[in-house]
C-alpha cells in the first residue's frame, strides 16, 4: 500500500442473505483524490459505502483505511433535538474527548464555509433541505475525517436547490478533501471528479477519468446508463 | 355537615398515603420500564424472552390477583412478613413497568434508521446513541400515553384499601360506614380529580418542553 493511499478495497464481496449487492470490488484511493461513482438504481453503491465506513460487514474481502471516514447521507439524518451547532459539535466532544470551546470555534467556522453561520442556534425542523444537507455536511467536517463518503446527498432535494449542496462540495475539491461521491448528477461528477466509476449488478463496469468514461464510454451498459440519464 | 367535616384530616391522611403510592410506584417504575424495554429489544434471544414473558404476564393479569399473590407470596415463600403498604408498592412497580416498557419500547422502534445510521457513522457508542440520540427523541411520543397511565395509577391506588392500607379509598368508606352518610364519596371524588387534574397540568407543561425543537416548520 502507497504512502499515499487512504483506501483500498481487495475483492470486496456483500450478500444479503442469498442476494449478491457488491460481487467482487477492488478499488484504491489516494489521498487528495476525488472519485464520483455512477450507476443504475440497485447496482450497490449504497452497499459500497456502508461496507467502507462499517455500518454493514462485508461478507469477504478486505478493507484498509488509514483512517476515519465521514459520511453524508440522501436524507440528511441530522439529531432533531439538537440545535444545528449541537448537531456539529455533539460527535467531537463526545466521541474524541476535545475540548468544547476549540470544537465551537471550528463548528463556527464550518458553518460559514457552508453559509450558515445564522442557522447555528436553529433547530433542524426550521431549516431547508439544502441547508440541512450543508449542516449534515458540516457536522461530518468536524470530526476531521481523512475520507468523506457521500450517498447521493442532492437525490432528496428539489433540483433548484441542488446547487448550494453542491457549491459547497465544490469547495471541498478546491480544498483537496478526499471524497467519494455516489451521484445522479452527471455535470458535478464531470467537473469535480478526478475518477468516475461506473456501477453495475454489484462490480465496477468501468473506470477512468471524467472525460474518458462520459465522452468514450466503451461498455454497452455504460452508454445505455448515459444516455438513460440525458433523457431524465 | 360538621360531623362530615370532622372525617375530613382522616381522609386528608389517607390521601397522603395515596400520593405515597403514587409517587412511589412512578419513581421507581418510570427507571425500571427501560431495561425491560431494551431487553425486549435485544437480539439474544433469552433476553428479550424473559422481558418479552414479564411485560405478558403483568399486563395481562389483574393487579388486584398479583397484589393477593404478593401479600401471600412473601411470608410463605421467604418468611418475611412484609408490611401491607410495601406488598402494594412491589406489585405496583413491577405491573406498571410493564406497561411503561411497552410505551418505551414504542417510542425506540419508530425512531428513523436514519439516526442510528447517523450516530454510527460520527462514531458514537452504542450507549450514547441510545441515550443521547434516540431516548430524547422518543421523549414527545411516550409522553401522553405514560400521562395517561399516571392517571390510570391515581385511581388504581384505591386497590391498595383490599389490603388494609388506609389511603384514601379506604378512609372515605370508613368514614361512610360510620356516618351512615354519602357525602365523603364526593368529597373523595373532588381530592381525586384534583389529583389528576394537577397531573394533566405538569403533563402540558412537560410537552410544551419535548416539542420546543419541532416548533414551526417554516418549509
Ligand atoms: N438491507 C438490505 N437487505 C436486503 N437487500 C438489500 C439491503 N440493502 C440493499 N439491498 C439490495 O441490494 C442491492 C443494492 O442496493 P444499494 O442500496 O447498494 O443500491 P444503490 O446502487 O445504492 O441504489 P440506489 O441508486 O437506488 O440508491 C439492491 O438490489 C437492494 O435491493
Ligand atoms: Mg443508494
Amino acid at each position: 500500500m502507497n504512502r499515499e493511499t487512504v483506501l483500498e478495497m481487495k475483492n470486496i464481496v456483500k450478500d444479503y442473505g442469498d442476494f449478491r449487492a457488491v460481487n467482487g470490488v477492488n478499488f484504491s484511493m489516494k489521498k487528495g483524490e476525488i472519485v464520483a461513482i455512477i450507476g443504475p438504481s440497485g447496482s450497490g453503491k449504497s452497499t459500497l459505502l456502508r461496507c467502507i465506513n462499517g455500518l454493514i460487514g462485508v461478507t469477504s474481502g478486505e478493507i484498509i483505511l488509514t483512517g476515519d471516514t465521514g459520511m453524508v447521507f440522501q436524507h440528511f439524518n441530522l439529531f432533531p433535538h439538537m440545535t444545528c451547532l449541537e448537531n456539529i459539535t455533539y460527535a467531537p466532544v463526545k466521541v474524541k474527548k476535545e475540548n468544547k470551546e476549540v470544537v465551537k470555534e471550528r463548528a463556527m467556522q464550518l458553518l460559514k464555509m457552508v453559509g450558515l453561520e445564522d442557522k447555528a442556534d436553529v433547530y433542524p425542523a426550521q431549516i431547508s433541505g439544502g441547508q440541512k444537507q450543508r449542516i449534515a455536511i458540516a457536522r461530518a467536517l468536524a470530526m476531521e475525517p481523512e475520507l468523506m463518503l457521500f450517498d447521493e446527498p442532492t437525490s432528496a432535494l428539489d433540483p433548484e436547490i441542488t446547487g448550494e449542496v453542491l457549491n459547497v462540495m465544490k469547495k471541498l475539491a478546491e480544498s483537496h478533501t478526499t471524497m467519494i461521491v455516489v451521484t445522479h448528477e452527471m455535470g458535478f461528477a464531470k467537473e469535480v471528479a478526478d475518477r468516475v466509476i461506473f456501477m453495475d449488478n454489484g462490480v465496477i463496469v468501468e473506470e477512468g477519468e471524467p472525460k474518458e468514461v462520459f465522452e468514450n464510454p466503451k461498455s454497452e451498459r455504460l452508454i445505455a446508463f448515459l444516455s438513460s440519464m440525458l433523457r431524465a | 355537615m360538621d360531623k362530615v367535616l370532622g372525617f375530613l384530616p382522616f381522609m386528608l391522611e389517607g390521601s397522603v398515603v395515596t400520593i405515597e403510592i403514587f409517587v412511589l410506584t412512578l419513581v421507581l417504575s418510570l427507571p425500571l420500564g427501560l431495561p425491560v424495554a431494551l431487553g425486549s429489544n435485544s437480539r439474544f434471544k433469552p433476553l428479550s424472552f424473559l422481558c418479552k414473558l414479564y411485560v405478558f404476564v403483568f399486563r395481562g393479569t389483574p393487579l388486584l390477583l398479583q397484589m393477593w399473590f404478593f401479600y401471600f407470596l412473601f411470608p410463605m415463600a421467604f418468611d418475611w412478613k412484609l408490611q401491607a403498604m410495601s406488598v402494594v408498592v412491589v406489585t405496583y412497580v413491577l405491573n406498571y413497568a410493564a406497561y411503561f416498557a411497552e410505551i418505551y419500547r414504542g417510542g425506540i422502534n419508530s425512531i428513523d434508521r436514519g439516526q442510528y445510521e447517523a450516530a454510527h457513522a460520527l462514531g458514537l457508542s452504542k450507549r450514547q446513541t441510545m441515550i443521547d440520540i434516540i431516548l430524547p427523541q422518543t421523549m414527545k411520543a411516550i409522553l401522553p400515553p405514560i400521562v395517561n397511565e399516571a392517571i390510570v395509577l391515581v385511581k388504581d391506588t384505591a386497590l391498595a384499601s383490599s389490603l388494609a392500607v388506609i389511603e384514601l379509598m379506604k378512609a372515605t368508606n370508613s368514614a361512610v360506614n360510620r356516618l351512615t352518610d354519602l357525602t365523603p364519596f364526593f368529597y373523595a371524588a373532588i381530592i381525586y380529580l384534583i389529583m389528576t387534574f394537577v397531573l394533566t397540568l405538569v403533563a402540558g407543561k412537560l410537552e410544551k418542553f419535548f416539542s420546543r425543537y419541532d416548533a414551526k416548520e417554516e418549509w
